[in-house]
């Protein structure tokens, strides 16, 4: 499937919540959103084109902006799709994806703990690679590296 | 001139023997039965009080503490028990140290898989601080006397990932160390040198 493919086949599907699809690599496609619209997006991608499996979620801290991505796989396809939007990089939030792919779960937790994006409804939004209580972000740009003595602010979370 | 040959004992065989002896055969000798069992029986009912009596008097004279402290130092450091475990890539050289290869058992170091016991921990690799409260648990959880190895440069000082978010920068942030060894990973040798250091620590120890 091309990324011209896509676009005409998920156009009456959401209309206007798409704001637009891109080749992307060997891909189906760069699939861009409305942030408010996600749920839709991940229902009409896994139910209308058969995208049934979540292969990844990530997030980039593009600083004047957030950006989260989800890698979604077709077996039908055999094809990769990629779906993102932009999130605003005060307080960034998107719906949870979990209802849709409950394999979003631990991804979400992974990139809510690094990039600090919110995942509302989520159903157990804890640490998953970082101790319980750690309250820094690492990959933030604004997080900087530390010496070890520095580190007691780091230690008070064990 | 060399001397003769030995001599074979000549053939004497038992008379209901021949039927399945080979020709040119040994002959067979009954032994006569030694009862070992009985003579060790003895000797030890004669050893046990002469020992008692031996160690109250050598008590007596030298002090308590002078006798029983050194027994217990050489019990304890030939049967070092570590914690069988694994952090990362050092395992693997912890793990070869066990081998037929390098047979750390000849040394009494066998690992146990409980930590209730062991008296040996070694931090075998990278420590997070994910990890570190499992770390103090086990630690906490291995009786006394109880002594920790921090083993390669993750352990010992945070390696390669000093700086960064997730790392421990050295175990001894969380347990009391009492030998470091370096490398990265150190090899099996390494980790039984420094295993045999503790044992020159445990033999001065005091109290």
């Amino acid at each position: 499937m091309q990324s011209e493919d896509l676009a005409k086949a998920l156009a009456p599907v959401l209309g206007d919540r798409i704001l637009g699809v891109e080749p992307f690599a060997k891909t189906a496609g760069r699939l861009r959103f409305r942030a408010d619209a996600a749920l839709d997006v991940f229902r009409a991608v896994k139910e209308d084109l058969g995208f049934h499996h979540l292969s990844m979620v990530g997030g980039i801290d593009w600083v004047s902006h957030r950006e989260v991505f989800y890698v979604a796989w077709s077996d039908r396809l055999g094809q990769y799709l990629l779906l993102s939007t932009d999130l605003p990089a005060d307080a960034p939030h998107i719906e949870s994806a979990t209802p849709v792919w409950p394999s979003a779960n631990w991804h979400e937790r992974e990139t809510w703990e690094l990039v600090d994006i919110t995942f509302d409804h989520h159903p157990d939004l804890r640490h998953l690679l970082l101790p319980d209580g750690y309250v820094f972000h690492p990959l933030l740009r604004s997080f900087k590296l530390h010496e070890p003595e520095e580190l007691e602010v780091k230690k008070r979370s064990v | 001139m060399s001397a003769p040959p030995p001599q074979l004992p000549a053939k004497v065989a038992p008379a209901n023997a021949e039927s399945y002896r080979l020709e040119g055969d040994l002959p067979m000798v009954d032994h006569p039965a030694v009862p070992f069992v009985e003579i060790e029986t003895v000797r030890a009912q004669e050893f046990i009080p002469a020992a008692k009596e031996a160690l109250s008097a050598l008590i007596a004279e030298q002090g308590q503490s002078k006798v029983i402290r050194p027994t217990f130092n050489w019990a304890g450091r030939n049967s070092l028990f570590p914690l069988h475990w694994g952090l990362a890539c050092c395992a693997i050289e912890f793990a070869s140290a066990f081998s037929a290869r390098w047979d750390s058992e000849r040394f009494g170091i066998v690992p146990r898989s409980s930590p209730q016991q062991c008296d040996l921990m070694i931090v075998n690799g990278t420590v997070t601080w994910k990890v570190a409260h499992k770390l103090i648990t086990l630690y906490e959880q291995m009786p006394e006397p109880k002594w920790v190895i921090a083993m390669g440069n993750c352990a010992t000082g945070g390696g390669p990932f000093r700086t960064a978010y997730s790392v421990v920068p050295g175990v001894d942030k969380l347990v009391p160390v009492d030998v470091y060894i370096a490398g990265c990973p150190p090899r099996p040798e390494a980790m039984i040198d420094g295993i045999l250091r503790l044992e020159d620590l445990i033999r001065e120890r005091k109290e």
